[in-house]
Formats: C-alpha cells, sequence, structure tokens
C-alpha cells in the first residue's frame, strides 16, 4: 500500500531551489552590492534546517502507519515514456530513506550552520553555498528517488558536486586535480552502476522500474544475471563510496574546504554507496557470493585504510583514511546481509565523522590552515570547546563504549561471526585495534604534549560559537545515537534495525549468547590495546618520526596512486596522442570532407540546370512528362 | 465521328505546350496558356455530349471562370513586368537561377 | 489574329456539340472579354518593337519542343484512338440550355461554384493591387 503526500517532494527542492537562488546571487549580486556574508550563509541554511524539518514530518507520518505499509510516495511528473514504460520523477519515502533523510539533513543543515564560521573571509562565499546547498539536494534526490534512473540523478548530481567543491581553491592546480581525479574516478564507478542499472532493466523492468516494482519481480532474476547485476552496481558503490580499488580519490579530496570534506566523509557522497546495496538489498540478499565479494572487499579496504591512517601527517588525510576504514566496515557489514547494521553504521558514523572533521576544521581554522599534526600541539589548554568534542568523537570512533561507534562496529563484527564469516571477523578486529591507535595518535599529537610550533601556538585561539556550537550538538549525537539499537544483550531493543526491516530484505542471525560476548569483548580489548600503544608512543609528546621501511611504503600508500598513473594513466594518455595525431586527421576525418567535397561537385555540377528561366523550368517539366508519357505508351499496348 | 472533337483536343493541347515552351514572348506564352485551358474545355463538352450529361458543362464554366480570374492577373503581372524591365522577355526573369 | 479565330469556331464546335451556354459564354468570355483584354493591355503599355525579344532560334525551339511534345501527344491520341465509339444521335432541346445548366450548377456543383466566386474575386483584387502599385509607389 502506497501513500502520496506531495511534500515529498518539497525536501530536495528546498535546498536546489537555495543553491539557485545563491548562485545567481552570487553571479549578479557580487560586483555591484557587497552583500554581507551572513546573507549567504543564513540564505543557504534556510533550506537545509526546513529539508529537516519536512523529514522529521515524513518520519512521524511513517511513524503512524502500520509496520508493513510504511511507504509514502509522491510523483511530481513523468519524466519521459516509452511505450508502456513510464519513468517518474517519483519519490518514496520508506524506513531506510527516512532515515538517511533524518540524519542527512540534520548533520547538513550543521555543517552549513558551521561553514558560516569556517568560511568567513573567503570571496567566493557565496558561491561555496550554492555548490554546498546542490550538493545536500542532490544528496535528498538520490535518497528519495523512488527509481534507480531518479537515484541516478542524485547519485551524478553528487558527484558533479564533490568535483566543484573539491577543486573549490581553484587558484591551486592541485586542488583542481584533485577535484579530477574524483570526478574521473567516479565516472568509473558510474559506469558500472549504469551498465548494472542497464541488465537490471533488461532483466526485470518490463513491468515497471520502480523500487516497489523491481523488488516484486526480483524473484525473477536468475543467478548469472543477478551475480552480474550485483558486482556493476556494486563497482558503482565503489566509486561512490571509495572501496578498493577506486579509493584513491577520497584522501585528495581533502583539498577541497574542511566543512565539504565533513559533508562529503559523513552526510553525503560515500554513504550512497552503502545506501545503494541496502536500497537493492532485495537483490543482494539471495546472492551469497556477491555478498562475500562486498564483504572482503569491504574488510581489505578497511585493513588498507587502516594501514595509510597510522602513517599519515596530515589531519585531514588521517581522517579520509579512517572514513574509507569505516566504509569498509559498512561494505563487510551489507555484504554478510547485515543491511540494518550496516546502515546503522553509516548513520552513527555520519555523527562522529563530521564531528571529527568540524573539529579538525576548528583546529586547523585556529591555526591558519595549518594541517600538518607534527606542527601541532598541546592544544588542549587553548581549546577546550573542541578538545572535548574531538576526543568524543574520537572514543565514537576508535569504538570505545558506551560511545555511538562502538554499538555499530560491534553489529557489524557480530554480524560476520553470526554468519560464520570468520576471516572477516578476524580482519575486523585488527582494524579495530589499528582505528583505535591512530585516531588517538591524532588525538594526543594535537592536543596534549608540548607545542611543537610555538607560534602557531600562541596565535591560536577557540573558534567562533558560531563553530563550536554545532559540534556539541554533534558531540551529543555522536555518545547517544548509539544507544538508538542497543544490541539485546545490554538490555537494548534494537530500535534502528526493526525501524528498517520493512524495508530491508534479511534475516537476523540468531548466534549464541558466547558469539554475543566474544565479539563485544574482542573489540573492546582491541580498542583498549591500540589506544594503549598509541598513548604510550604518542601520550607524552613525540617527535616526528622519519619513517623507514614498511612505514615508508605505508606512508606514500603502497604507492598505489603512482601505480594506477603508470599503468592506466600514462597509456591511456598515449593512446589518447596517438590517435588524436594519426587516426583523427586521416581515419576519421577523410571521410567527413571527402563527403563534403563530393556535395559540393555535385552542387556545382546541378547548378548547370539552374539557369532561372521559367521557360527552361516548364521544359524539364514536359520532357518529364514526356519520358513519363513514352513509358505509359509502351505499357498502353 | 466524335472521336475527331478530342484530337482537336489533343493537338490544341500540344500547341499550348509548345507555346510555352519555345516562345520568349510573354503574350504568346500567354495565349499558349489559354489555348491549354481551351483545349480542356473543349474535351470537357465532347465527353459531356458522350455520356449525356451536362457536368462537363459546369466544369467548362468553372475552367472559364479560372481562365479569367488567370488573365486578370496575369495581365497585371505582365504590367509589372513592363513597369521594372521595360521587356516583354520571360527570359529577364532570372531570378531563380542557381 | 488567328487566336481570335481560333477561340471563335471553338465556340461553333460548342455550338455543334449542343452546348448552348458553353457556346455564349465562350464567345463572351474568351472572345469578348479576354481578347479584349489582352489587346487593350497592348495598347495600354505601348510596347515598342524594341520592347519584344528578338527571337533568331525560334524555329528551333518549336522544333525542339515539338519532338519533345510529340510522345505526350501521340499517347493523347492513343488514348482518344482506344476509346469506344458511341453513337452521337440527335437528343432533345433540354440538353445543354441555360436552365437545364443553371439547375444542375446550383444544386449539385454549388459549394465549386462558391469557391470560384470567391477565388475570382480574389483575383479582382489582387490585380488591382498588382497593376494598382505604380499610383502608390511613387
Amino acid at each position: 500500500m502506497e501513500q502520496s503526500v506531495n511534500y515529498l517532494g518539497l525536501i530536495p527542492l528546498f535546498p536546489l531551489l537555495g543553491a539557485v537562488v545563491i548562485g545567481l546571487l552570487h553571479v549578479f549580486a557580487s560586483d555591484k552590492v557587497k552583500l554581507p556574508e551572513k546573507f549567504y550563509g543564513l540564505l543557504a541554511c534556510v533550506g537545509p534546517v526546513l529539508s529537516f524539518i519536512l523529514a522529521l514530518k515524513v518520519f512521524i507520518a511513517l511513524k503512524a502507519l502500520p509496520v508493513d505499509s510504511r511507504n509514502l510516495s509522491h510523483i511530481v511528473f513523468t519524466w519521459f515514456s516509452v511505450g508502456d514504460l513510464h519513468i517518474n520523477m517519483g519519490f518514496l519515502a520508506d524506513p531506510l530513506s527516512c532515515l538517511m533523510l533524518l540524519f542527512v539533513t540534520f548533520i547538513g543543515s550543521l555543517i552549513h550552520i558551521y561553514s558560516i564560521g569556517y568560511m568567513s573571509g573567503d570571496k567566493n562565499y557565496g558561491k561555496f553555498f550554492a555548490y554546498m546547498n546542490l550538493f545536500l539536494g542532490s544528496m535528498l534526490v538520490l535518497v528519495l528517488g523512488d527509481s534507480p534512473v531518479v537515484m541516478f540523478v542524485g547519485w551524478e548530481g553528487v558527484g558533479l558536486c564533490s568535483y566543484l567543491l573539491i577543486s573549490f581553491y581553484s587558484e591551486d592546480r592541485n586542488n583542481v586535480l584533485a577535484g579530477n581525479k574524483a570526478f574521473i574516478v567516479n565516472r568509473i564507478g558510474d559506469l558500472g552502476f549504469v551498465l548494472g542499472m542497464a541488465f537490471l532493466f533488461w532483466a526485470i523492468g518490463a513491468q515497471g522500474f520502480g523500487f516497489i516494482a523491481l523488488k516484486s519481480h526480483a524473484a525473477q532474476l536468475t543467478g548469472a544475471t543477478s551475480l552480474l547485476v550485483c558486482l556493476l552496481l556494486f563497482v558503482g558503490a565503489t566509486g561512490k563510496s571509495a572501496q578498493i580499488p577506486l579509493y584513491v580519490w577520497l584522501p585528495d579530496a581533502m583539498a577541497g574546504p574542511t566543512p565539504v570534506s565533513a559533508l562529503i566523509h559523513a552526510a553525503t557522497m560515500v554513504t550512497a554507496g552503502v545506501y545503494m546495496v541496502a536500497r537493492f538489498s532485495f537483490i543482494y540478499a539471495p546472492v551469497e557470493l556477491a555478498g562475500n565479494i562486498i564483504a572482503w572487499v569491504g574488510i581489505l579496504t578497511a585493513l588498507l585504510a587502516a594501514i595509510f591512517g597510522m602513517y599519515q601527517d596530515d589531519i585531514k588525510k588521517i581522517l579520509a583514511y579512517s572514513t574509507v576504514s569505516q566504509l569498509g566496515y559498512m561494505f563487510a557489514g551489507v555484504g554478510v546481509a547485515a543491511y540494518s547494521a550496516g546502515i546503522f553504521h553509516v548513520f552513527t558514523h555520519a555523527f562522529f565523522k563530521a564531528l571529527l572533521f568540524l573539529g579538525a576544521g576548528s583546529v586547523i581554522y585556529a591555526l591558519h590552515h595549518e594541517q600538518n599534526i607534527w606542527k601541532m600541539g598541546g592544544l588542549k589548554s587553548k581549546m577546550p570547546k573542541t578538545y572535548i568534542t574531538m576526543v568524543i568523537g574520537a572514543l565514537a570512533l576508535a569504538g570505545c563504549p558506551p560511545f555511538s561507534g562502538f554499538f555499530s562496529k560491534d553489529e557489524i563484527l557480530y554480524s560476520a561471526l553470526a554468519t560464520g564469516h570468520f576471516g572477516i571477523w578476524m580482519v575486523g578486529v585488527l582494524v579495530a585495534g589499528m582505528t583505535a591507535f591512530y585516531t588517538f595518535r591524532m588525538i594526543f599529537l594535537v592536543f596534549h604534549g608540548t607545542p611543537r610550533d610555538q607560534k602557531a601556538f600562541d596565535h591560536a585561539q577557540e573558534s567562533p560559537n558560531v563553530m563550536t556550537v554545532p559540534l556539541i550538538i554533534l558531540a551529543v549525537g555522536a555518545l547517544f545515537a548509539g544507544f538508538l539499537n542497543l544490541p539485546g544483550i545490554f538490555g537494548g531493543s534494537q530500535m534502528v534495525s526493526h525501524w528498517l526491516a520493512p524495508s530491508l530484505t534479511e534475516h537476523h542471525p540468531h548466534a549464541s549468547l558466547f558469539l554475543e560476548i566474544l565479539a563485544i569483548g574482542t573489540s573492546i580489548l582491541a580498542f583498549v590495546i591500540g589506544i594503549k600503544i598509541a598513548y604510550s608512543k604518542f601520550g607524552q609528546g613525540a617527535t616526528e618520526p622519519a619513517f623507514k621501511g614498511f612505514a615508508n611504503f605505508a606512508y606514500h600508500k603502497f604507492y598505489v596512486d603512482e601505480l594506477y598513473n603508470a599503468i592506466i594513466v600514462q597509456p591511456y594518455k598515449a593512446i589518447g596522442a596517438s590517435i588524436w595525431k594519426t587516426i583523427d586527421p586521416n581515419v576519421t576525418d577523410g571521410p567527413v570532407k571527402a563527403a563534403s567535397k563530393l556535395y559540393m561537385t555535385i552542387g556545382t555540377a546541378f547548378k548547370v540546370f539552374q539557369v532561372g528561366y521559367v521557360r527552361i523550368y516548364a521544359i524539364y517539366m514536359i520532357v518529364g512528362l514526356s519520358l513519363m508519357t513514352l513509358f505509359l505508351s509502351q505499357s498502353l499496348n | 465521328m466524335i472521336h475527331n472533337y478530342l484530337f482537336l483536343s489533343c493537338i490544341l493541347f500540344c500547341l499550348g505546350i509548345v507555346g510555352v515552351i519555345s516562345r520568349r514572348n510573354v503574350f504568346t506564352v500567354f495565349m499558349s496558356i489559354e489555348l491549354m485551358l481551351n483545349a480542356a474545355n473543349l474535351a470537357f463538352v465532347t465527353f459531356s455530349r458522350i455520356h449525356e450529361s451536362m457536368d462537363g458543362h459546369v466544369l467548362a464554366m468553372m475552367v472559364m471562370a479560372v481562365a479569367a480570374a488567370e488573365a486578370a492577373l496575369a495581365l497585371a503581372v505582365v504590367i509589372l513586368l513592363h513597369k521594372h524591365k521595360s521587356k516583354l522577355d520571360t527570359n529577364v526573369f532570372s531570378l531563380l537561377k542557381g | 489574329m488567328s487566336f481570335v479565330i481560333t477561340l471563335i469556331s471553338l465556340a461553333g464546335l460548342y455550338a455543334l456539340l449542343s452546348a448552348k451556354l458553353i457556346f455564349a459564354l465562350q464567345l463572351i468570355v474568351y472572345a469578348g472579354a479576354i481578347m479584349s483584354l489582352i489587346v487593350f493591355i497592348i495598347m495600354f503599355l505601348n510596347i515598342q518593337p524594341d520592347d519584344l525579344p528578338k527571337e533568331e532560334t525560334k524555329l528551333l525551339y518549336i522544333l525542339g519542343s515539338m519532338v519533345v511534345v510529340l510522345p505526350i501527344g501521340l499517347f493523347l491520341f492513343k488514348i482518344v484512338k482506344s476509346l469506344p465509339i458511341t453513337s452521337t444521335e440527335i437528343i432533345g432541346n433540354n440538353f445543354g440550355g441555360v436552365k437545364q445548366v443553371g439547375l444542375l450548377l446550383f444544386k449539385d456543383w454549388l459549394v465549386p461554384f462558391e469557391i470560384v466566386s470567391i477565388l475570382l474575386l480574389i483575383s479582382l483584387i489582387g490585380a488591382v493591387v498588382l497593376a494598382g502599385k505604380r499610383g502608390m509607389s511613387k
């Protein structure tokens, strides 16, 4: 049963409208009248906040419905129709998209508010907020789309906006290159998504291509096609959600302003892949092989990113790799068919990662855009609010009970264990320890010990309220979000899982209490070990080490970028150049030029007949007529 | 015997065509066209006689009316032509030359 | 002029075909109106011999176009020949009279008649506009 609510379309409309208005204002007003920055900022915040309020309304409306029919939809217009197939520009709100909606708009709004402070003084203030609104709007389209096609619109939209925002400081060529990289890598993933969509349509799309219609026909998918669709869609997800082998863009995406990083990592963009897999859970659930591949890719990404994360010295890059690592967890979760656990981790991750990024932004802002952690230190006393909130975020990220990250991460690890994926669980626990290590390495280096750069330290001061208030709100979220899905062993009722149940196809594994305790115990143990090593190494202040051997290898990210450059980018460049120089002028242009020449010649030849005398034209006519009658009179006999 | 009317009609029509395409004098061309119309008229009336129905007469009248209209317009054009080019030669008009 | 003679003799032929109305109209419209219009225009334009085109290759053209037209003529002849020969007995006085044709015209052919009347009106206006430009343009 579906119910139509017309305000659903308004949710993405508000930020998009904001983007248009701000963009126009920025283009037309900036030359003549200098609008105050606050004006842009407030205008930009209106859209997300309104969307959040509407999202709450959707939530309440859904809540009022019986569990089995929690679907709200609204078809805005028919986008295009071919024969009997109608692709609608429609929106669908079910428990899954509603949860995404809530935290995307909530965190998006907070990041917008934070940006007012962070971006003050930037000359492209208006442009920044226009892009941010567009970004959020695209994400909301992605979340709310009622068919893969509409989802793809949002999918491309966030890709475009990430490009625009990553290369926001476009004066620096490196930033532009980072933007390009993000865009191109995403494009590879998008190809997978489009192909997957095409195969899906080919297989079962004929009776309707909305998610609901697809879900009811999912049983018709046969083995090979279904595996193919799963893997192709997963390629799309690896691009957007930065998994092996397409994760390379995300660390480079740090070139953008810090709120953008927060938005990309927490609320939008990277979570799209996980969301998409959960959306298609009705396809993924029966295909165990695809699930295994996804889980392994995810957990290996988590491991790899954690290794990289341990050796970075840029505060934002550490956080970036931690995001990649956490995304790996999420994919491991959805891979072992624990979709609600994966989405729950998306949910909690959104809080603490936004918190960490905004906190890091606050530090960077205080230190005048210094990002190297080896030049920080001792900031605890200077920036108490940032410090406390950052620590909360770090604890949540590292998986310390009772912070939110602990519950969601544990849920994933427990699911892996319960479904018999022992290897995934082992790696997961290892990564959990490493996460604790590199997170607290960062915290200790930045906030504890003695200042390494005295001059920067002296200038540092606490950020303005407009930045710290969102931090505090997020910290509260990071603290308590986990309780929403408290597992039974702690007396909770797993509210989120039950909430999500109608829109996902999954079966909760029921394992013994022993396994649950084992999972929780080992996670806590890993966390403690990780934090202890970090403390013993960096707790009392440490100097910048010279990386050797493996560390150096990891510091340079295993030279993956260089490898990709050598084996993919360079050959393509060479092929492109050779095509451009030889094939293009001779093979491609040849026929075109010949054709044009041919028509020129024919035209000149026929020009002779166009003498311009009416009489001659009459003669042509009569000649034709007489020829015709000659022919006819022959047939007459 | 009645076929002779039709033969005459054919001859007149062909003469009209020859006149249209071979002469350059505007008046001659115009008169040739009239000749063709008359040939058609003759055929109409003859067929009407053969079939003993008067529809052919009505059609002939229509053709005459059309011919009259055409004559009026054509002569107006001739006046314009003479005014602009002071020539009565169809070859003067070569605006359609490619 | 031979054209006038042709038209008048055609009128005679109409009469022979017992088409009384057409006979009268042929004389009035063609021999009367259109011919006088042509003659009037020729006089009105005051045409000099220089104005007329010198057609040195006229004969050649006529021969050439005759060759071209010959197949058409032959074709038409063939068709006429292939028609069945019908008897042409004398028919009553009523055939082709003004009254009969008029009745037919206003009963079965009313709409085409009206269209033709509109056409005539338009051509009248058009002729006035085209030829009258001389006065307006100056």
